[in-house]
């Protein structure tokens, strides 16, 4: 079960054995980099840089990631049709023809550093995402302090997100079995009563948890061990080259700059 | 001596439902006891009084001859002695890794690291899930959460150990290998209280056997003493070991010299078989 979920691919990928905090300084530093580009090459280079390590380094099925990659894809190409056509003032490079609209250079410009931000701001999201199992995330977590109640909460949650995966699919196919979806009415009906009764389900789950919580001597926080792990242990090759990549990068962003398609 | 003793507990839940009337049960040291009984007999509700998490309405619970106190560190320290397994693992393992669900026990009795991660390491192989530390719950088959739920339990070293339907839902090889580790585990001198319905398990590993029924203990002794009370076990919603019911038949219906007490392990069955046999020939 759940074979082609995210959480099945951070798990199973091919750089997974590679040092967490070098991959998540790695993402966030990279992220930051595209996010203060002035123009859209460096985060174009960007995304197309991480999409070729999720799917070829990381090995991330591409079939997978293109659907993954299709949403904000297609939310950033919205917004910079749009941000074309009603942003910026000046000369029109292109008149639609209807209602009088066009798209401006300026416009034209924004949308599109808007999109390449987006677009390289998610690929070193998606980096993170698909080669970092949750396990791993929380222990960074810890070591830059996030509060210990937030870390608990995130841990359950990540850990019964699957319990109720299980359940829904359960239910859901014991509904198919009794012909719940086979119209758009019943499905709507057996949907809302899967809904409520996960609702219920969850209540109950929650109350059995505590008990068991309980009977190991639970006193109302989880302590865990403190990990020796620190951001020492990334190595001093991987620190060079990851600081070599992001002056590369920002280098880019210095001399592109200026750069303007129109 | 008795490590568990629970003298006449009552107990009826918020809603007024009577679950248990007048119990007595006592697990005997370094035993196995099996607590048998049908769905909604009670024996949830009776293991939560072993540590605390429900207190009676009237009666009393004593763990090592001691009375058990309400109060935070005397819970606290019940808990540490009598571990609790529950039916369904996912109810108790929470934490995304199956290291840190096991160290949850001992760091909760505020164990140094160094300790924890050991009693982690060695509680692991004892249930034969080394190796498998940084693994999240839902990547695991059902019979690999149950042992580390084991684990989970053993890490907080309980002289203790009682298992709430330990083989349900479990295959047969699954269930064998439970048993086998519980065998072992009581072998090195923890007590052991299982609740099953699972009868034909039960005479292989039992000391004693405990029959629930609507909140109440209506027999008790070896397996052989409970299981020769056959009106008793039926009355109960439960039923013979399969290889009892069939000497049961072939002395019933088939008029077969086997009568009560019927054997309930294949071994025995087969002796008084091979006995009866070779009897015969001569």
């Amino acid at each position: 079960m759940f074979s082609n979920t995210l959480d099945n691919y951070a798990h199973n990928n091919n750089l997974n054995g590679m040092n967490t905090y070098f991959k998540v300084l790695f993402g966030i530093v990279t992220m930051l980099v595209s996010l203060i580009s002035t123009s859209p090459v460096v985060p174009l280079i960007i995304a197309l840089f991480m999409s070729i390590l999720i799917v070829f380094i990381a090995k991330v099925s591409w079939k997978f990631y293109l659907k993954f990659f299709l949403f904000p894809f297609s939310f950033g190409l919205i917004t910079f049709i749009f941000m074309a056509i009603f942003f910026g003032v000046g000369a029109h490079i292109l008149e639609l023809g209807i209602f009088n609209l066009a798209v401006t250079a300026d416009g034209f410009n924004l949308g599109l550093l808007v999109f390449a931000r987006m677009m390289g701001g998610f690929t070193c999201l998606a980096f993170l995402a698909l080669t970092t199992p949750m396990t791993e995330l929380f222990s960074v977590l810890r070591l830059i302090k996030i509060p210990q109640i937030v870390l608990e909460i995130a841990m359950l949650m990540y850990r019964y997100i699957f319990v109720f995966l299980d359940e829904a699919i359960n239910m859901y196919h014991t509904q198919e079995t009794r012909l719940g979806y086979s119209s758009l009415k019943k499905s709507f009906k057996s949907m809302g009563m899967l809904g409520s009764n996960l609702f219920i389900r969850t209540w109950m789950k929650g109350e059995q948890a505590f008990i068991a919580m309980e009977s190991r001597c639970y006193d109302g926080s989880i302590k865990t061990m403190k990990k020796q792990g620190s951001i020492k242990t990334m190595g001093t090759r991987n620190l060079v080259l990851l600081v070599l990549f992001e002056v590369v990068l920002i280098m880019g962003v210095y001399f592109t700059g200026s750069f303007r398609i129109f | 001596m008795n490590v568990i003793e629970t003298k006449d507990i009552t107990y009826s839940y918020p809603d007024g439902t009577l679950a248990l009337k007048d119990v007595e049960f006592n697990a005997a040291k370094g035993k196995i006891i099996a607590l048998l009984g049908p769905n909604g007999a009670g024996k949830s509700t009776l293991f939560l009084h072993f540590n605390g998490i429900l207190k009676p309405n009237k009666g009393t619970v004593r763990v090592n001859g001691e009375p058990l106190k309400y109060d935070k560190a005397g819970l606290m320290k019940v808990r540490q002695k009598v571990g609790i397994v529950f039916q369904n693992p996912d109810d108790q393992l929470f934490a995304p890794t199956v290291m840190e669900d096991v160290a949850f026990g001992p760091m909760n009795i505020g164990l140094p690291d160094e300790e924890v991660e050991e009693r982690v390491k060695e509680s692991l192989e004892r249930v034969g899930m080394e190796g498998l530390e940084n693994k999240a719950p839902h990547h695991l088959s059902g019979g690999q959460k149950k042992r580390v739920a084991i684990a989970g339990i053993l890490a907080m070293r309980p002289e203790i150990m009682v298992l709430d339907e330990p083989t349900s839902g479990l295959d047969p090889k699954g269930a064998s290998q439970i048993m086998h580790l519980l065998y072992n585990l009581n072998q090195e001198g923890m007590t052991i209280v299982i609740s099953t319905h699972d009868v034909d398990l039960v005479p292989l590993y039992a000391y004693n056997v405990y029959i629930i029924s609507e909140g109440k203990i209506i027999k008790e002794g070896s397996p052989l003493e409970v299981f020769e009370d056959v009106e008793t076990i039926r009355g109960a919603n439960l039923r013979l070991p399969r290889i009892a019911h069939l000497m049961e038949i072939l002395g019933k219906e088939d008029k077969l010299p086997f009568d009560k007490p019927y054997p309930l392990t294949i071994g025995e069955a087969r002796r008084r078989i091979l006995k009866e046999f070779n009897d015969r020939v001569r």
